[in-house]
């Protein structure tokens, strides 16, 4: 078929063209020898008609390949983790219309259309968008919310079950390599108006030409005649897109000359519906720093933060206004000229039938309705996208990257990456109003799923640059002590949270001959206390004597343990934090010390699909049991004291009265890191502050770091770390010397949570709970006696 | 020796009056998705995870239990079904962790726990650590023996 058709199309532009003019010349310059010149002239017509036929089967094969082997540049798009609604879960009414204004959600009454939404008091009718997820996905469906009390009280939808999601909100695009941009849209999925009105403007005869029109461009001549310049292009739509797709942008003449048999070739091959079709996606529609916008479905994004399908008539006009030249009616920086030129299209689309006299009056009322740049999730996140571009880069090549239009579906939470970025930067603006002084990070995590929600990796969120949650590498301080203290609770024969440690000084020598002299933080020395003291109040002393009795290497093993990968040696300034780590490592390292002792990795990708929504590859969760349930629920409640009663105890006033938290404030030497990292039972985050320059920044965890975190973790919606003691822990009162056990309101008594093996048998007689338990022991022992 | 008699007959009496008292783990109530998730809008997540899996898509399944999973965290029983998927995907590794978690959330259920702890085994079994595989054999067998004696 395709054949047939490419011979008659070469034969008959060949002989339409060059041989004409050149046979002409020939024949004057000749004219005395006729036999000869006869010949001669069939002769180079045949020569030329070959020539042409060449020519032109050249030009028809490039275009035929081109075209069936494009392969459009769709670069992989980033999505948020979907809203998930049921009932029960937290969510204030102000966050759920944050959210839909962020989807750009329009309240209409009734929510007609999907991606409208009305409220009617606490409950609000949402039209949702549909989307597909490595389950299937969503639908695109009314539901009801009912709010109260910050959290959704009642959920009904179509399915029956109490149960939506919202879609994801696009957060970015990984372009490697090139900076074309776009949204493919299958013409089915194109609003029938925008072709009207395209073809209105730009190409009246489209379904009737064969790749050029003359009609077209004798209107062409006559317009431009009429205003005495160039107004007018008089190219049909298809040269337009041979001039985008084949063609450099370079006007020269061997481009001029082969633009139109190539708009011909290719009406001749493919249909009118795929020829639109590649123009409404390929067409330039502006420019947005390095990226190049490109096609109408990512025009609609990117000048109105919707899918085009919700474009209203006059957003279209927009659209279809900017082909005549996408920067000089740029509606952000020329909107006179946009609205002039839109008010044209609409014009057009009236004339042309497109539109009702009526709606013609009422959307040329309407103003351009552009979002601001600036407003738009895909740059908001800078410091996420770059983790997860990260972590796509290990499995993914560029060139699938940038041009696959791969769906990465990623852990990101919005709600809780607000939330961060508005902690922290609260926080360091009142430390540091003149803003050049300070910096810092946020990672919050899920610890159950390893799945990262936010990542803050500077003080001003949208920055691009310097990623300090991933790449500032700094001493975590007194972060390390948990770690000190879970090594020595993994022998609960001689540690308990109850045994004694000296708070004193003490001098270290070091492999270098040197002598290492700790100090704590207030210059004093408490003496001998509990173990859990020496976390709760960070004590120095008492935590480098603990790590020299079980040992530097112990330390470093409970550290790989944990996750750690890097190699630590095993010098003793380890026990008070000498070691280096991100603060994405840092949630790392607490991830297993939040779960109860299992390591999951943390991932920023759930799942990856492909550009037609199908499931391509799967981050499924990963877990390992890696400390035994008992050491891991007494490093938990130690935690919990440096929030009850230690260094962190201010995050209580902030905190919910009756939420159980756990966490470890961190400071480095002169102060140049303020570091807090804690858990509730759903969220981990770890908060860094401190000076990119390494100087002095005058602060602490507890006043750098710590009012960050409480400010995130009160605005999260949090339950509370489990208080049930595992299989083999107690509840014991010891005596004030934590080696005898006592009772409850014995003199000095306190009550700790200890495993069996670390209970001792000898008790200072005093009290009721524990005596009776070991009473009843002596006198059954006594029976047998 | 007649008083030690006493004294071991009279332990032996108190002994048994305290099985009586406080009836035996073993013969708790079964644990089921309804007595773990009762009320709980994961329940639906859950039956759309099993559907799934009948029908061979793990991955779907997968995505189900780990969204139910954000909504019912402690629920020994969603980590059991994911030990169960994962250990049907051939991930003996992440089989193991998921059952060791469900084991570490599980009602006291000696029935139940036997059965997690042959999870366990499976997991190992499927990871080629055959002694790790017997050890939680016995686990299970320890936690099931009252109901064969």
């Amino acid at each position: 078929m395709a054949k047939n058709a490419k011979k008659p199309a070469s034969a008959r532009k060949g002989s339409a063209r060059r041989p004409a003019k050149s046979g002409n010349k020939r024949n004057t310059r000749s004219a005395g020898r006729r036999w000869f010149s006869w010949r001669f002239i069939a002769k180079v017509s045949v020569v030329l008609l070959v020539l042409a036929a060449a020519g032109l089967a050249y030009l028809d094969a490039y275009v035929r390949d081109r075209f069936d082997s494009h392969v459009w540049q769709l670069p992989a798009r980033v999505y948020a983790r979907p809203v998930e609604l049921y009932p029960g879960r937290v969510l204030a009414r102000n966050d759920m219309l944050k959210m839909l204004e962020l989807m750009r959600y329009r309240r209409a009454g009734g929510a007609p259309t999907p991606g409208s939404y009305t409220t009617d008091g606490n409950t609000l009718v949402i039209h949702t968008r549909g989307f597909r997820d490595s389950d299937g996905g969503e639908p695109a469906q009314r539901i009801r919310v009912t709010l109260g009390g910050g959290q959704v009280r009642a959920l009904s939808s179509n399915d029956g079950d109490s149960l939506a999601r919202l879609e994801p909100l696009q957060i970015g695009s990984i372009h490697p390599g090139h900076t074309e941009d776009r949204v493919f849209v299958p013409l089915d999925r194109v609003p029938p108006l925008l072709v009207q009105m395209l073809l209105a403007t730009e190409d009246r005869d489209f379904y009737d030409h064969h790749g050029v029109s003359p009609r077209g461009l004798a209107r062409a001549m006559v317009a431009n005649v009429k205003a005495g310049g160039l107004v007018q292009g008089g190219s049909t739509l298809t040269q337009q897109l041979v001039k985008n797709f084949w063609l450099t942008q370079d006007r020269t003449l061997a481009r001029k000359l082969v633009e139109m048999p190539m708009a011909v070739l290719l009406e001749l091959h493919y249909s009118k519906e795929r020829i639109l079709e590649a123009y409404l996606n390929e067409v330039y529609l502006g420019q947005d720093g390095k990226r190049a916008i490109h096609g109408m479905g990512l025009g609609a994004q990117f000048y109105f933060g919707r899918p085009l399908e919700e474009l209203e008539p006059h957003q279209l006009a927009t659209l279809v206004a900017l082909l005549k030249g996408p920067s000089y009616y740029d509606p952000r920086r020329n909107p006179e000229r946009a609205l002039a030129r839109r008010n044209t299209v609409l014009k057009v689309a009236l004339e042309e039938g497109a539109l009702s006299d009526q709606a013609y009056r009422r959307f040329r009322e309407r103003d351009l309705e552009v979002v601001p740049r600036g407003a738009s999730p895909l740059y908001a996140f800078p410091a996420f996208i770059d983790l997860v571009r990260r972590q796509l880069a290990r499995d993914y090549p560029a060139d699938v990257l940038g041009e696959e239009g791969l769906r990465i579906h990623s852990t990101l939470d919005v709600l809780a990456q607000l939330a961060s970025e508005k902690a922290l930067s609260e926080h360091l603006n009142s430390l540091d109003a003149s803003g050049d002084a300070l910096n810092g990070a946020v990672v919050v995590v899920a610890p159950a799923q390893g799945d990262v929600l936010a990542l803050v990796g500077s003080r001003e969120s949208r920055a691009q640059g310097f990623n300090r949650a991933l790449d500032a590498t700094r001493p975590m301080g007194s972060l390390v002590k948990p770690v000190v203290m879970l090594t020595a609770l993994q022998q609960p024969k001689r540690y308990s949270l109850a045994t004694p440690v000296a708070d004193e000084p003490i001098t270290v020598p070091l492999t270098t001959g040197k002598k290492w002299t700790p100090q704590n933080f207030d210059g004093e020395s408490k003496g001998p206390i509990p173990l859990v003291d020496a976390l709760a109040y960070s004590r120095n002393q008492a935590t480098v004597r603990l790590g020299m009795d079980v040992g530097p290497d112990a330390v470093v093993r409970t550290l790989s343990q944990l996750g750690v990968k890097k190699t630590i040696p095993a010098y003793p300034s380890i026990l008070l934090g000498s070691i280096g780590m991100t603060p994405f490592e840092v949630a790392m390292l607490y991830q297993p010390l939040a779960t109860g002792g299992f390591a999951t990795p943390l991932r920023s990708i759930t799942d990856v699909l492909d550009k037609e929504g199908e499931p391509l590859a799967r981050y499924p969760v990963d877990t390992e049991e890696v400390i035994d349930s008992g050491p891991a629920y007494l490093i938990q409640w130690g935690m919990q004291q440096v929030v009850e009663k230690g260094t962190a105890r201010s995050a209580r006033s902030v905190l919910p009265p009756d939420l159980k938290v756990a966490g470890k404030t961190g400071t480095s030497d002169e102060y140049r890191d303020a570091w807090f990292a804690g858990f509730s039972g759903n969220h981990l985050s770890v908060v860094w502050v401190g000076r990119d320059n390494n100087e002095n920044a005058r602060v602490t965890g507890s006043s750098g770091a710590l009012p960050v975190w409480s400010r995130l973790m009160a605005s999260l919606p949090q339950t509370s770390l489990s208080q049930v003691p595992p299989p083999g822990v107690e509840e014991v009162w010891m005596d004030p010397s934590g080696e005898k056990t006592s009772g409850k309101g014995c003199s000095g008594a306190r009550e700790y949570p200890m495993l069996e093996a670390s209970i001792p048998e000898q008790s200072d007689g005093c009290g009721s709970a524990t005596q009776v338990k070991e009473g009843v022991v002596e006198w059954f022992k006594g029976w047998f006696d | 020796m007649v008083q030690r008699l006493v004294r071991l007959t009279l332990l032996a009496v108190l002994l048994l009056s305290g099985c009586a008292v406080t009836p035996p783990a073993e013969n708790a109530e079964p644990v089921t998705a309804d007595t773990e998730l009762q009320g709980s809008p994961a329940m639906a997540l859950l039956s759309r995870a099993e559907q799934a899996r009948a029908q061979g898509q793990t991955g779907a399944a997968s995505r189900y239990l780990e969204r139910a999973l954000t909504m019912a965290p402690n629920s020994s029983w969603l980590y059991r079904e994911l030990a169960l998927l994962r250990l049907e995907e051939g991930d003996g590794h992440a089989a193991e962790g998921f059952a060791q978690r469900a084991l570490r959330l599980a009602p006291d259920n000696d029935d139940y726990r036997a059965e997690l702890w042959e999870l366990v085994a499976a997991a190992r079994a499927e990871q080629g650590d055959r002694s790790g595989a017997d050890q939680a054999r016995s686990r299970a067998q320890a936690l099931r023996k009252p109901d064969r004696a």
